[in-house]
């Protein structure tokens, strides 16, 4: 089964293969969202949940924790905790320092097909900062992504062999959901770490938030007036999210996913509770929960702090502009009727063997993987 | 006259025709906690302008098989200063996209609608106001617009939904738009590529020369005025203005619904590439 393209294709605003011009106004925009080199080593909380006693939460007019502002979740600590550190989940304030500088070395050295400062994705620029979590999943203790259960291992099993069955080459639009697919965007919700566009812009009414991710434009239309979720009959690929005021976190539960999304092998059976709480000028804490009976063992719980990055975030654009949609699929039929040689086998094999490493070492997982490839 | 002089006398005229008896002026809108006359909500017009923005006799719809479900309704217009100021040789082109719309028009293949006409679609627009941003975000497609209350900025590049600043005059919302894009930039397939935006079904059109002011004001609990001068120097002569009122949807819960429609056109727009439809 094809394994998705992890490429850096576009820069902080996003589009599919921009012209020359657009890169020379990616870079315009990205110059502002430098973060200073002290800021970024520097580490804020430990442990980086715990509120910072000193700090008082600014607020917006109508008296709310004012969590307005273009932020980002990029990180170079990995979903799943490394089994090598299966009993620490906390670095030091000097390993976490150099996993991070060990981390952003692998990953820009992985990167080669653009000049990353080009597009603000280099990790300076893009406001990633070292975690001394060791792993983004904090519950399980193990830091690792609960088993499935006996239904569940089946069903996963089952879709993928059936993924397998329609072979190497896309058959149809649904058959590569890494790179020919705008619909949604899978990492949105619930938030899992992208290695780039892990950008969002959060605005606030009095009744309303809207989260926006950068990646497809993918908003969050979250209201806080206490209505009730809507029926069952009712399934969407974001979900149905309803928002409160806990003191000065905002709690977010979302139910009535899509059974066309997969994540970490539920089909949209899960339930998902987040909890935003502003702990410094520059950080809100972000913490989710996502529960499954049919699907795994026990809930389990994720970490992500978001980091201030300064605008603005531009449009995605991704169906208009579909040019892996139209290349993916004349490229297979052409392949079929041997009107074009087979993609060669060594790039491509040096290419898996990238992303299987990565994995390996328990990093984010690359979209179009066996956990994030739903609807095949 | 010269260009400036006639925008705002076109100006000044559809501010005179958007007052109606008992609204208008008079109406004080409930401010925010911020103190802004408080656009939030959701808000849709009822009309056919989406179908034609100028006045428009009812006829048959573009597709045999849909009949009466599709055809196109009847419509007074939307256009204060009509008809539309087309330049002779862009007028032309208006009748060949007309001609060829369900292959050139955006909407059809679940592009973002840009401005002003992803105001006036059949669908909720939601306004999610703070006091340095607007967000306007339609059901069709999810299109966003981000709005920039007292932005000075240049368009950074050009997008489908345009870079938008804003200013309050008195209780009237204004905004200028500008960087939008003209067509697709470079798809790789005809069967993708746009070469103008329609600003509705009919073929009318802009190209990436669009300058988009607009003003909206509270005139009532439940309506906005809304009104957008359109201005492309390679399309019309003079700046041109809509006019019309939006509704507030005032359905008990309302809330956008998520119409990704990318996944109902994708075996339309890759279909001979395809070993079969997708569904």
């Amino acid at each position: 089964m094809r394994r998705g393209g992890f490429r850096i294709r576009v820069g902080l605003a996003g589009r599919k293969d921009p012209p020359h011009r657009f890169r020379r106004a990616a870079a315009a925009i990205v110059a502002a969202a430098v973060v200073s080199l002290t800021a970024t080593i520097g580490i804020a909380q430990n442990p980086p949940a715990a509120t910072n006693g000193s700090y008082k939460v600014a607020r917006t007019a109508d008296g709310r924790p004012d969590l307005q502002g273009y932020w980002t979740n990029l990180t170079y600590t990995p979903f799943e905790r490394p089994r090598a550190l299966a009993n620490k989940p906390f670095y030091t304030e000097q390993e976490a320092i150099e996993a991070f500088n060990k981390a952003v070395a692998d990953t820009t050295d992985q990167i080669v097909h653009y000049v990353n400062s080009d597009f603000g994705a280099t990790p300076v620029q893009t406001g990633a900062r070292p975690n001394p979590r060791t792993s983004l999943v904090i519950d399980p203790p193990d830091g690792r992504v609960p088993a499935l259960t006996p239904d569940a291992a089946k069903r996963e099993a089952a879709r993928v062999a059936a993924a397998r069955s329609r072979g190497q080459l896309a058959q149809t639009w649904k058959d590569d959901r890494g790179t020919m697919w705008c619909v949604f965007h899978d990492r949105a919700v619930p938030a899992v770490v992208a290695p780039y566009g892990s950008n969002y812009h959060i605005v606030q009414a009095r009744d309303w938030i809207v989260i926006t991710y950068e990646w497809n434009t993918e908003h969050r239309i979250i209201p806080l007036d206490g209505r009730p979720h809507a029926p069952a009959s009712i399934r969407t690929y974001a979900g149905d999210s309803r928002g409160r005021w806990e003191g000065d976190t905002l709690v977010v539960e979302t139910t009535n996913f899509s059974p066309n999304r997969n994540f970490y092998g539920s089909g949209g059976t899960f339930t998902l509770v987040e909890r935003f709480t502003r702990t410094a000028d520059d950080t809100v804490v972000h913490t989710y929960t996502v529960s499954d009976p049919s699907t795994w063992t026990r809930p389990w719980t994720v970490e992500l702090p978001m980091h201030r990055i300064n605008g603005p975030m531009l449009e995605y654009a991704c169906n208009e502009n579909n040019q892996d949609g139209f290349a993916t699929l004349k490229n297979a039929r052409a392949q079929e009727e041997g009107r074009l040689a087979p993609m060669d086998a060594v790039k491509r094999g040096d290419a898996k063997a990238a992303i299987t490493e990565r994995e390996e070492r328990g990093s984010a997982k690359v979209l179009g993987g066996d956990t994030q490839d739903g609807n095949k | 006259m010269r260009p400036t002089a006639i925008l705002v006398a076109t100006v000044a005229f559809a501010a005179v025709l958007s007052v109606r008896p008992g609204e208008g002026q008079t109406y004080t809108a409930p401010r925010t906690a911020g103190g802004q006359p408080d656009l939030n909500g959701f808000w849709q017009a009822l009309n056919t302008a989406h179908w034609d923005l100028e006045p428009h006799t009812a006829a048959p719809g573009p597709v045999l098989q849909l009949g009466a479900a599709y055809a196109v309704p009847p419509g007074q217009g939307v256009v204060v200063d009509g008809p539309i100021p087309y330049r002779p040789d862009a007028l032309e082109k208006k009748k060949q996209y007309a001609a060829n719309a369900l292959r050139e028009d955006a909407e059809v293949k679940c592009y973002l609608p840009g401005v002003p006409r992803v105001m006036y679609m059949p669908y909720p627009v939601q306004i999610v106001q703070s006091d340095s941003t607007i967000l306007m975000m339609s059901e069709f497609a999810s299109a966003q617009r981000t709005i920039y209350v007292g932005g000075k900025n240049s368009p950074p590049a050009d997008t489908w939904m345009g870079w938008s600043n804003a200013q309050w005059e008195s209780d009237t919302l204004v905004i200028d738009s500008r960087g939008f894009m003209g067509g697709t930039i470079s798809a790789l397939d005809p069967e993708g590529a746009i070469q103008v935006r329609f600003l509705d079904r009919a073929g009318n059109y802009h190209t990436d020369g669009l300058h988009v002011v607009e003003r909206i004001r509270r005139i009532g609990p439940d309506h906005l005025s809304y009104q957008a001068t359109i201005e492309d120097p390679n399309v019309y002569t003079r700046p041109w203005t809509i006019s019309m009122p939006l509704y507030r949807r005032l359905e008990p819960g309302m809330q956008l619904g998520e119409f990704k429609c990318e996944e109902f056109v994708s075996d339309l727009v890759y279909g001979k590439y395809q070993k079969s439809p997708a569904r």
